[in-house]
């Protein structure tokens, strides 16, 4: 629903008027006879109007009230205003404007103050999130499969297979042929050239967090945009992994330009990273949280477990990886007026 | 006083001591006197160094070349004695995040070994997971904990198993299997099959778990009187094996050894309360562990009486049981593993010595990754299986090998056989890989877990399959459910 006032056009106090349809409801049925005195508002003849301004000029006549305000300006501007049948709720109106707030009765004061503090408190008015090239269900690979065999293909002639179905599959390629994710974070694992070891400890990851209970989500710290609910997370654990990854990676990095301030000074640079150069970050915060985690089994599995309890607590948001994130973020603001962007000709 | 004070004031005695007048020498002399005395100095407490003083000069600065020295100390708790070990062998059944699968049918006594089955998963009834959870069957490096509740495919092998368990409890035979087969391919699973059914057919069973902690010399010995050549018994084991015995053939639902009451009159070290039933029995074993051996001998005395139920009698990693132990006898030469008394029980059965009047199984699994080296056992599972392919062409053996003549004496019916039946008493069920529908049965049901998400047809089959090298089910698990690169 758009809101009901146009809160930009008032610039002046407005007098207190009651919500319509509370005082409709509130009003005893034997009331329903016509009155001997309407209210202003719903004034059909303006004649009868006792405040009414006879004047025929047009800058000494009184203003129309708020709500006809701003629907004459909604008639100018082409939008749609408040609809004049009903009231409009003082709410609306003293909207955005302090010196009216501090008028309001107290019942109302309180509302403004529990509806203020329902947001989250990390919550900015800009993203801290990146969207990514060509949008929409692209985000994540959901894997969801489709059930219905592909169209077949018209059969052309001279070929001595069948033709292949497009769009080609995902893990087509040969080199290519595991989730991105999962591959990089194998790699990151692997120490000292044993790539069989940090598969295996990737398997692991990937089977604790399938049997791990569902991770309840802090609003505090939200996730990507787009993310599932958390009781779809331990089904697919690739996901899991990958909103995990995505959710914690930085935005940029701090480059100090050596000398740059002059003096000897390093100066500190925000420099924006692509999606593989973040994840990495991302991943390498985990990996050296987990790796100060304290070991709860013996055996080959204990480093699996501490990744994947440190995973699931990136989710949760309890992870000090986050800490971590939002330092970075507000170092890259206060160094961003260092950018020095090429002058326009 | 400290010592020089009182050294000076005794030379001043001897010196002027005639030349003082009376009133300082009246002083004196009561200084003298305290001079004399020891104890105040010895009794006071001892100095104590100034703290915060360092024992080098200010601004003085030494190497300090300890380990850690600036490292935090770690002040959590400590995971507490076996804590982790538990961790680490905990068996888990169950996935709450998997899925229902409303299609699975359990195991029922009525059908369990009927050939239907073939190709379908069956899952685990209740009761006997509880049994088979207290015979160790189950192991840690299978797939139950990814799954709602444990479910097992019926494989080829799995009915060839029950065919040979209908044959044995129809027929009252004795019938000997050895399981063998490639790495992963479900031999310990076949076993957990046969040892299931067994359960959901009421039978009696009898699982040794592991057969190297047997012989690994974990647990005490003791030679057992009367014994010629000397045998020797583990009575702490023995006593475990009871509790087991106990634990998963005296359910609720078929509290068997409680109905069954002692009907011989056994030489017991303790004495047995009149009209006592085998759970008695048993249960005199467990809480004597030096009277378990004379108990556990009773109790099969008592199981092979006519009108019981069938017995089935299985062990697992069986190449550890072909070999010397690693106990000492009192010569301090190592004691052949069939001196023990458990194992001695088993192999009788195993090489046909002994039978089993009620008819029975004996089971005894391979192992590919813990395996001692046994050439005969080797040789005799491949003799058993080349003659399973093609009877004339069987290998020959290797003459450059360590012969074990104990061993190829009990393995004799594997690879010499004279019966000429058509279910031999003793031979080789191989365990090979699936077929592309038992594969597709399988994925499906994985597929229905919510454990593997792909369309199942036959192009993804036949990939997992050819992945898993030809269908064994253990790397079809890892390639497809597992996630494992």
């Amino acid at each position: 629903m758009p809101p009901r006032l146009n809160v930009l056009s008032l610039a002046r106090a407005i007098p207190y008027r009651p919500k319509g349809q509370a005082q409709w409801l509130s009003r005893p049925a034997a009331r329903l006879a016509p009155t001997q005195t309407r209210t202003y508002s719903d004034a059909k003849d303006e004649d009868k109007v006792p405040a009414a301004d006879r004047s025929k000029r047009i800058d000494a006549k009184p203003l129309g009230h708020v709500s006809e305000e701003a629907s004459a300006m909604a008639d100018i501007t082409g939008g749609e205003g408040p609809d004049l049948s009903q009231g409009t709720p003082v709410q609306d109106i003293v909207r955005g404007d302090k010196k009216a707030e501090e008028k309001l009765p107290k019942v109302m004061k309180e509302q403004l103050k529990s509806n203020a503090s329902s947001a989250p408190k990390g919550s900015r008015s800009y993203s801290t999130s990146t969207t990514p090239i060509g949008g929409g269900s692209g985000a994540f690979d959901m894997g969801l499969m489709s059930m219905t065999s592909p169209p077949a293909e018209a059969v052309a002639p001279g070929l001595k297979f069948e033709m292949p179905v497009l769009p080609l599959p995902k893990d087509g390629h040969l080199k290519h042929r595991y989730d991105p994710v999962v591959d990089q974070v194998t790699n990151l694992l692997m120490r000292h050239g044993m790539k069989s070891v940090a598969q295996r400890n990737m398997a692991l990851i990937l089977q604790q967090l399938r049997t791990a209970s569902v991770p309840t989500i802090n609003p505090q710290r939200p996730l990507l945009p787009g993310a599932p609910p958390p009781s779809h997370l331990p089904l697919n654990p690739v996901l899991y992994l990958t909103l995990a990854i995505d959710s914690v990676s930085p935005l940029l990095r701090i480059r100090n330009m050596k000398g740059a301030a002059g003096g000897g000074v390093a100066l500190p640079i925000p420099v924006p990273l692509g999606q593989r150069q973040r994840r990495r970050t991302a991943i390498q915060w985990i990996l050296g949280a987990a790796s100060k985690r304290k070991t709860n089994t013996s055996g080959k599995t204990g480093y699996a477990q501490r990744v994947a309890s440190e995973i699931i607590s990136v989710i949760e948001g309890r992870s000090s990886v986050w800490d971590r994130r939002n330092m970075v973020h507000k170092a890259g603001i206060s160094a961003r007026a260092n950018i020095v962007l090429p002058r326009k000709r | 006083m400290p010592p020089p004070t009182c050294l000076r004031s005794f030379s001043q005695l001897s010196l002027d001591s005639a030349a003082r007048a009376s009133m300082a020498s009246r002083a004196r002399a009561h200084a003298q006197m305290a001079c004399f005395s020891t104890s105040a100095a010895r009794y006071a407490n001892p100095v104590s160094k100034k703290k915060g003083m360092a024992q080098t000069k200010k601004g003085n600065k030494t190497l300090n070349v300890k380990k850690g020295r600036n490292t935090v100390q770690d002040t959590g708790k400590r995971p507490a004695q076996g804590e982790r070990k538990a961790a680490r062998k905990r068996i888990v059944l169950t996935n709450d995040n998997a899925l229902e699968v409303a299609t699975l049918k359990d195991m029922t006594k009525a059908d369990v070994l009927s050939e239907a089955n073939q190709g379908r998963v069956l899952g685990i009834p209740e009761a006997t997971v509880d049994a088979l959870r207290a015979v160790e069957a189950f192991k840690t490096t299978q797939g139950w904990s990814l799954f709602r509740r444990p479910a097992t495919l019926m494989r080829k092998e799995t009915i060839e198993l029950a065919k040979v368990m209908k044959a044995a409890e129809d027929d009252k035979k004795t019938l000997r299997r050895v399981l063998s087969g490639e790495r992963l391919s479900g031999k310990s699973t076949l076993l957990l099959q046969g040892l299931s059914m067994a359960f959901v057919r009421q039978w009696i069973v009898i699982n040794l778990p592991e057969a190297q902690d047997i012989i690994n010399a974990h647990t005490e010995y003791a030679p057992l009187p009367d014994s010629q050549p000397t045998q020797y018994t583990q009575e702490t084991y023995t006593a475990s094996l009871l509790s087991q015995i106990l634990k998963a053939n005296n359910t609720a639902e078929n509290p068997m050894l409680e109905k069954i009451k002692v009907t011989t009159s056994p030489a017991l070290p303790l004495a047995l309360p009149a009209d006592a039933t085998l759970k008695q029995l048993i249960e005199l074993g467990i809480v004597n562990p030096e009277a378990s051996w004379p108990v556990f001998v009773a109790l099969w005395q008592e199981l092979t009486q006519p009108g019981r139920p069938p017995i089935m009698l299985a062990v697992d990693g069986t190449a550890h049981m072909m070999k010397e132990s690693d106990y000492l006898n009192a010569e301090v030469k190592p004691i052949h593993s069939f001196d023990l008394t458990i194992i001695r029980h088993f192999i009788d059965h195993l090489s046909g010595a002994k039978s089993l009047p009620n008819g029975g199984v004996i089971l005894a699994a391979t192992s590919q990754s813990n395996a001692p080296s046994t050439p005969a056992l080797d040789f005799s599972v491949q003799v058993a299986e080349a003659r399973q392919v093609d009877p004339s062409k069987t290998p020959r053996w290797n003459p450059y090998k360590n012969i074990d003549p104990r061993v190829m004496e009990a393995l004799k019916d594997l690879h010499s056989p004279t019966a000429k039946e058509q279910l031999k008493p003793l031979d080789v069920i191989k365990v090979g890989g699936l077929s592309k529908d038992e594969a597709r049965s399988i994925m499906e049901y994985y597929a229905e877990s919510g454990m593997l998400r792909a369309k199942i047809d036959d192009g993804f089959v036949t990939e997992k399959w050819s992945l898993a090298g030809m269908g064994n089910i253990g790397e079809l698990e890892r390639a497809s459910v597992r996630l494992r690169i």
